[in-house]
């Protein structure tokens, strides 16, 4: 194998990874600030997969307007999921067991609910952007991926903006920073981890109904992708958000080199047996790693 | 010893005898078999609280030990191995198992042990599906000779679930209990009073395995044929290992009783709904979790307790705690860290 037969993988490796880091951050605002481990990410990324699926279906929306409509929509979903049930749970600042089964339990409720509306066949979104290839030289890439990746990451940029910018943001970081002390100087918590829990389900939906047009769905999708998110916030120490960016490179990275060395069938395992290794290595993530190595400031 | 307190002793005897007689009645062979089901749960319930209950660590993974459970005796007997010894290698492997899951996973705690869980179980499922000499996806067939006895089957399953509710009761008032209530609690105090935690929880771990390990080999011989993934009936489905956790949750984790009453309730739950409407059946699973962690985080116990108090009260009404207090009082599960 020359180098130009390592190019191809890479460049799918870098597209992969632009998915991977808009559906992982939304799982890493909700447990920054709630320390909630959000298991219903898969459900919600599967409902945002079938938003996309129906409009394009019914009123032949396209799936990248789709997507973009989702972004709203799931927004008011999870404020709507955490102002019902979320709100209840008993505070605290370590992940709690009723956290993981109410979110648990919402994840085979949203299962199910698909299951009655749609049925369990494979479903799929074919555009004509699915099948048309761009080629740059010696690498050709499927359009519809490019696409997807743009997306990706002009949506992980704008929110990173806002997180960085905005009042909510600051709260935010604020939250993952020190509870206490951030509701000292005035932040309101319960308002604050309202509207994140909405923009974490927000981005959830979004990355669902991008991976719609990637894959087929029906209403188990969302489980391996569930998997791959910890991995990448495990892999990125759960609370960083560039951490996220660099656990969604190594995962796919990880992934679509590994297929030269393993069996496709035993693929999957690769990333699970990842995400155990991570947590015994590096329990603090790469995030805590470079934290610990240039302590500077 | 008080009267009440003997005859409170005195029940689990007592139903065990009617279980023991229960076949003499002349039951249809539909009644024995949900039955033979609802004590394979309960088993595996029982093993899971061990974990999740009395140590406080949430594994998502219990499918794996049910499932290599299962196939370490369909091997075995395949083999030509009496079913007995089949089912304490079963318990071997599992317990082998726990210690290969265990010595990395304890070494991490709360969130990241109940993640890391769900990355086994799904890698090992990954594996199973592939393996060749299992039949891989396509599952595994049991050729037992000689004819089927479902009474047989009944009193092993019975047997076996006597023997778990012993062991639990044990761990319950023993020191070795107590020490897993001080992880549970916390556990670096723990430590500090030299309860050492993680050979403590690999010890449960341990034990909670061979229990489940026995479970998959009775649902194996039982059904003759098992698979890795199928549906709700693969042995190393996800679904598998969410059932084996709901069960405690439904009957109130951390106690005796709690994970048996959930076991029996979701055994002939799953038997009798699951047949009638399966289309629903995640629906009423998913429900049914977000109900009891919202309103009775002990479960059902909790609510009986609950029951108890109210009478009580309604008795005496003198002096005592306030009456809303102990009925809101703080629940088990109620912000305990993970």
């Amino acid at each position: 194998m020359s180098l130009i037969d390592y190019l191809d993988p890479l460049v799918a490796a870098v597209l992969l990874a632009g998915i991977y880091a808009a559906m992982s951050i939304g799982m890493t605002v909700i447990y920054g600030v709630m320390k909630i481990v959000n298991l219903a990410h898969a459900g919600f990324m599967m409902m945002g997969a079938y938003f996309a699926f129906e409009l394009f279906e019914r009123f032949h929306v396209h799936p990248v307007i789709g997507a973009l409509l989702a972004l709203p929509t799931f927004f008011l979903f999870g404020m709507a999921v955490y102002w019902l049930l979320v709100r209840w749970l008993p505070r605290s600042d370590q992940p709690t067991l009723s956290s993981l089964l109410l979110m648990f339990g919402f994840w085979l409720v949203l299962q199910n609910v698909a299951l009655l509306i749609w049925g369990n066949e494979d479903q799929s979104i074919l555009t004509p952007m699915t099948f048309s290839v761009i080629r740059f030289g010696p690498v050709s890439i499927a359009t519809v991926r490019l696409v997807v990746f743009v997306l990706a990451v002009v949506s992980v940029v704008v929110l990173q903006i806002v997180l960085r910018r905005s009042w909510f943001g600051r709260a935010v970081r604020a939250l993952i920073q020190n509870p206490y002390a951030a509701q000292i100087t005035g932040v309101d918590d319960r308002r604050t981890a309202m509207l994140s829990f909405g923009v974490g389900i927000a981005f959830a939906g979004f990355a669902g109904s991008l991976l719609a047009m990637l894959y087929s769905f029906s209403p188990d999708f969302g489980r391996q992708f569930l998997l791959r998110s910890f991995v990448i916030i495990v892999l990125g120490g759960l609370e960083s958000f560039s951490g996220v960016a660099i656990g969604a490179l190594i995962l796919a990275l990880v992934e679509t080199f590994s297929i030269l060395f393993v069996q496709a069938s035993y693929q999957p395992a690769i990333s699970y047996g990842l995400l155990v290794v991570v947590l015994l290595v590096l329990p603090k993530g790469v995030a805590g790693l470079l934290e610990k190595k240039w302590r500077v400031a | 010893m008080t009267a009440a307190r003997l005859g409170k002793l005195a029940v689990p005897f007592v139903i065990l005898l009617l279980l023991l007689l229960f076949p003499a009645t002349g039951p249809s062979s539909d009644l024995v078999k949900i039955l033979f089901t609802t004590f394979v749960w309960i088993i595996t319930s029982i093993a899971w609280n061990i974990v999740g209950g009395f140590t406080g660590q949430v594994s998502f993974g219990f499918a794996v030990f049910y499932g290599l459970g299962a196939y370490a005796a369909a091997l075995l007997i395949n083999s030509g191995r009496s079913p007995y010894f089949a089912f304490l290698g079963a318990a071997g492997v599992a317990v082998l198992a726990s210690f290969l899951v265990g010595l990395p996973t304890f070494r991490l705690r709360g969130p990241y042990f109940a993640i890391a869980t769900i990355g086994v179980t799904e890698a090992v499922r990954v594996v199973m599906s592939n393996v060749p000499f299992t039949g891989g996806a396509s599952g595994y067939r049991i050729t037992e000779y000689g004819p089927f006895r479902q009474l047989e089957h009944y009193y092993q399953a019975l047997v076996a679930v006597a023997l778990a509710v012993a062991i639990s009761a044990w761990i319950s008032g023993s020191r070795f209990g107590l020490a897993l209530r001080a992880i549970k609690q916390d556990q670096d105090a723990a430590a500090q009073l030299g309860v050492n935690p993680y050979t403590f929880k690999l010890w449960a771990h341990a034990i909670a395995a061979a229990l489940t390990g026995v479970a998959g080999a009775l649902h194996a011989r039982y059904n003759i044929y098992i698979d890795p993934t199928g549906g709700a009936g693969g042995v190393f489905a996800f679904t598998t290992g969410i059932s084996i956790l709901l069960m405690p949750v439904i009957g109130g984790i951390g106690t005796v009783w709690g994970p048996v009453l959930g076991g029996a309730v979701f055994g002939i739950v799953e038997e009798e709904i699951v047949v009638k409407f399966p289309q629903i059946h995640l629906l009423l699973y998913g429900a049914l979790l977000i109900l009891i962690v919202l309103l009775e985080p002990d479960g059902l116990v909790g609510l009986f307790h609950r029951i108890v108090r109210l009478f009580r009260r309604r008795r005496d009404d003198s002096g005592g705690p306030r009456a809303d207090k102990v009925l809101w009082g703080r629940s088990r599960l109620e912000g305990r860290e993970l």
